[in-house]
């Protein structure tokens, strides 16, 4: 393909045009009906599906932490007996973290995202996009039977040996969750092949944009974790089914062996949830602060750095577990050094703030609160991993507070950062910026009143998972419930004003952010295949310091004729300067 | 490249649109392939974890009951894998060549050679079945002296099980791929699935590579 | 852009290979019989396996001719295999130390 770098004297004219405003034909209605939606191969409707998907398991996980807290107001039974106490625990963090967490950003906001971002058409294996997505509602479909054919009450992590003796519906809900680790896992080598072979040209990979870095690292995660979590589920179904006998100490098996099989795949499974938003902060801190990113290479590789080391911390959730001291100190170890490429990036995303032309949007907003909520959640994390201390905190609200504010002051702030930031793109409307702010705001008010005082109590000793507890801690649970009902209220603002922007929302332009990216160089909704050209990208994404011009695709001509068509034209990103 | 256009276009007709050529469309198919093959290891990696732990634990256990397990027909099985990988790769070269009868000529030994490795393992099933070895708390063999015996063929048949699991899903996949060759879907110019398949099956022949000294040929 | 090609191995290579492994698979029977002393009677067992999956990988799954980003992910993959099982092992074979004994 005869592109501009290899025949460095040839001068290209660019006829530059802006995207199409507010277009009449995009993605939405460019294929119609139902059955044209759930036969799609389009990336971006795969995307949404998925995001309705999400979005719907995080209300009932959110309903069911509502009931939790509620039933938490006093120490004496509200309305739930202990046995759905232990059920709902159980589902709320199922649902949350399989259901919601895992898929949300790489499936939802990626798929729609990374064609887009490298100027690809779609993602290199349309069909199986559509397959995973299957996959995940067929999943989802088990799980729910297990919910009600018996329910589970093991907690999400189903320790043995209790999930291979007890009752209830274990091997429904382990199939479920089986199947919707394929989905996982196909999404994610979906998401490696293309960005190795989809790439347009000129963007190499210090041009890759770093939210494609962060969904790189977390598809290598998928890729290596997510089999070990399966065969983990089969070899608990065939204990259940067989009697198998390698977990269970009364028939002379190991039920730390669990442990060690299930973290091995749960611990990275964390960086699953959060390096996906690592990589949406790196994009809404850079357009929103009006400047280049600071340490991009520092960036994208801190995120490989975490996928890689994350694989060797795995024992830190097993220091009370009776693992030997040899195994606890060597976790310990390096888990600290797990700590050290996430504060990279914090200290990056904050150099790249310093001296920018800050633009307090929603967006960023989001981002404000996840540097403040993630960094107390990480650094609570690194309290966790010294041994000594984690023999007093295991298992204790502290632990319940510190993973809440990384996965919900973190992944779901960022989440929501990205859905602000890329809903104009997604659907061509505007929000209402004022009552996206109150939501914000009230969301962090309610996030803290709810998990604060959860620290407090764990390092009192109120253990997780108990349904009651002491008189000493009725206030800091009282306060916490109060919190979540603040937190819901935000939430359901948010979905307010995001169904009327649906309905009635303003237009938006194709680059309502002023963003370098190439996601926004094409029109608000994009064309059923995103580019009518391929695009040869010359700038980075975070090139702030260059005019805006200087990013509008445009179709060149050249005057020899080598390798394209009269007819054909070529998108790009700057004009060719005559060189020497 | 000559050839009437009708041929031309139906050497293209495998492209799909988001991809530049058939090139990088088959590129892309293999490096997905090898990517699912890594998850592959993995899954099959959890298994092999077991059994070193526990034979770390219970080594006189291990070297006792693998006396159970028939060297012979574990060495001819091995040899019968080993024999469907020549024959997928010459499948592949037959594919490569634009020789479609001995494609599907090579695709029906490896299939048949597929059958054999099955029909042997379940007649070694079926002999401990008889001697009440079981999986799991059904054993009810006396034949070991060790009180973990059942751990052994738990394992044994976890994994000699999912592998015989993934060589009946190779056995179907082969049967499709003679269906579309017999329809005349492949040429020199596209066998993608040909290949990915047979990548597919050289692992499942690699799985077995280890499974058998590990648990057929312990001293 | 034009199809660069894909490398095509001559029969003669295949059957080749294919006896070779047959070989190997003798040598991993036969080598049974000689009396080596734990633990490396394993290590001769799974290097015997390791070579063959070796040649199965480079020549029949060609990988020799192939990019080494796919050879990258074979190892890899074998290499996070190798760390759940040395992690796992350096719980599972220390219990019984209370302390490490260094």
């Amino acid at each position: 393909m005869a592109t501009t770098e290899e025949t460095p004297t040839r001068k290209v004219q660019v006829k530059r045009f802006k995207p199409e405003e507010y277009p009449e034909k995009h993605y939405l209605n460019q294929e119609k009906g139902l059955w044209a939606w759930l036969t799609t191969v389009d990336h971006k409707k795969i995307g949404l599906m998925y995001l309705m998907s999400v979005a719907f398991f995080f209300l009932v996980g959110g309903v069911l932490a509502l009931l939790l807290r509620t039933e938490l107001l006093t120490p004496a039974r509200n309305f739930m007996t202990a046995d759905v106490y232990n059920q709902v625990f159980t589902l709320h963090g199922a649902i949350m973290i399989f259901f919601f967490l895992i898929p949300s950003v790489p499936a939802a906001l990626g798929n729609f995202i990374l064609p887009l971002q490298l100027g690809a058409k779609d993602v290199a294996f349309p069909r199986l996009n559509l397959a995973s997505f299957y996959i995940y509602v067929i999943g989802a479909l088990f799980t729910l039977t297990a919910i009600f054919t018996g329910g589970i009450d093991t907690g999400w992590t189903f320790y043995t040996p209790y999930s291979s003796t007890t009752g209830g519906s274990v091997a429904m809900m382990t199939l479920g969750i089986f199947i919707l680790g394929f989905s996982s896992i196909l999404t994610g080598l979906n998401f490696i092949v293309t960005i190795h072979k989809l790439r347009s040209p000129g963007i190499t990979w210090n041009k890759l944009p770093l939210n494609l870095w962060g969904l790189y690292a977390t598809s290598l995660i998928q890729i290596l974790a997510t089999p070990v979590l399966a065969i983990t589920l089969l070899l608990l179904t065939m204990e259940r089914v067989l009697g198998i006998g390698i977990f269970d100490p009364a028939l002379g098996g190991d039920p730390v062996l669990y442990q060690h099989f299930f973290w091995f795949y749960s611990h990275p499974a964390v960086y699953i949830m959060i390096v996906p938003g690592f990589g949406i902060v790196s994009e809404i801190i850079s357009t929103f602060s009006k400047k280049v990113i600071f340490g991009y290479w520092a960036i994208a590789l801190s995120s490989l750095a975490i996928a890689f080391i994350g694989f060797l911390v795995w024992g830190h959730h097993m220091f009370t577990a009776g693992q030997s001291s040899l195994a606890a100190m060597v976790f310990s170890f390096l888990t600290f050094l797990v700590g050290i490429p996430t504060g990279i990036k914090i200290f990056n995303w904050l150099a790249t703030m310093y001296k920018g032309s800050i633009d307090l949007k929603t967006p960023m907003i989001y981002m404000l609160i996840f540097l403040f909520l993630f960094t107390i959640g990480g650094f609570t994390g690194i309290m966790l991993g010294a041994l000594s201390v984690d023999v007093h905190l295991h298992d204790t609200y502290y632990v319940v507070a510190h993973f809440h504010y990384v996965m919900m002051g973190g992944m779901v702030m960022a989440f929501l950062g990205g859905l602000h930031y890329w809903w104009p793109k997604m659907f061509g409307k505007m929000y209402n910026e004022f009552w996206a702010k109150i939501s914000a705001g009230i969301i962090f008010i309610g996030f803290n009143m709810t998990f604060l005082p959860q620290f407090i109590m764990g390092s009192q000793g109120m253990p997780r998972r108990y349904y009651n507890y002491i008189d000493q801690f009725q206030a800091f649970h009282q306060f916490s419930t109060i919190g979540a009902y603040v937190m819901g209220v935000g939430f359901v603002i948010i979905a307010a004003y995001l169904l009327h922007s649906l309905l009635r929302g303003e237009k938006a332009s194709s680059n309502p952010w002023g963003s370098r990216a190439l996601e926004w160089q094409t029109s608000s909704p994009p064309d059923l295949h995103n580019f009518k050209h391929t695009p040869v990208i010359i700038n980075g994404p975070y090139d702030y310091h260059k005019p805006m011009s200087e990013f509008q695709l445009g179709i060149a001509t050249s005057h020899n004729g080598h390798g394209h068509h009269e007819e054909e034209g070529m998108d790009v990103a700057e004009t060719e300067k005559e060189k020497a | 490249m000559s050839g009437t256009s009708a041929t031309i276009e139906k050497r293209l007709d495998h492209l799909q649109h988001h991809f530049i050529d058939s090139d990088q469309q088959f590129e892309s198919a293999k490096l997905g392939m090898w990517i699912f093959l890594a998850t592959e290891i993995l899954f099959f990696g959890g298994l092999f974890a077991a059994y070193i732990v526990y034979r770390s634990w219970y080594p006189e256990l291990y070297i006792q009951a693998s006396t159970e397990l028939n060297t012979f027909w574990g060495a001819i099985n091995t040899g019968v894998l080993i024999g469907s990988s020549l024959t997928v790769a010459m499948a592949i070269r037959s594919a490569q060549l634009n020789q479609i009868k001995g494609l599907i000529y090579n695709l029906y030994i490896t299939i048949a050679l597929a059958f054999v490795f099955m029909v042997i393992k379940y007649f070694e099933y079926a002999h401990k079945f008889h001697l009440g070895i079981y999986p799991g708390e059904y054993y009810t063999f006396e034949g070991i002296a060790h009180e973990k015996a059942n751990i052994f063929f738990s394992i044994y048949y976890m994994m000699t099980g999912v592998h015989g699991l993934h060589v009946l899903i190779g056995i179907g996949l082969m049967i499709w791929l003679v269906y579309k060759a017999k329809k005349g879907a492949f040429h020199s110019g596209y066998y993608t699935p040909v290949e990915i398949t047979g990548l597919y099956w050289h692992l499942v022949d690699i799985i077995w590579i280890f499974l058998f000294p590990l648990l057929y040929l312990i001293d | 852009m034009s199809a660069h090609e894909h490398h095509i191995s001559s029969a003669k290579f295949l059957w080749g290979v294919g006896i070779a492994l047959f070989i190997l698979t003798v040598l991993t029977v036969a080598v049974t019989w000689v009396q080596i002393p734990e633990p490396w009677n394993v290590v001769v067992a799974i290097a015997i396996a390791v070579v063959k999956a070796t040649v199965v990988a480079a020549f029949f799954m060609n990988l020799f001719w192939d990019s080494k980003f796919n050879t990258m992910i074979l190892i890899m993959s074998a290499l996070f295999f190798m760390l759940l099982i040395g992690i796992t092992l350096l719980d599972t074979l220390y219990r019984i130390d209370p302390v490490p004994s260094f």
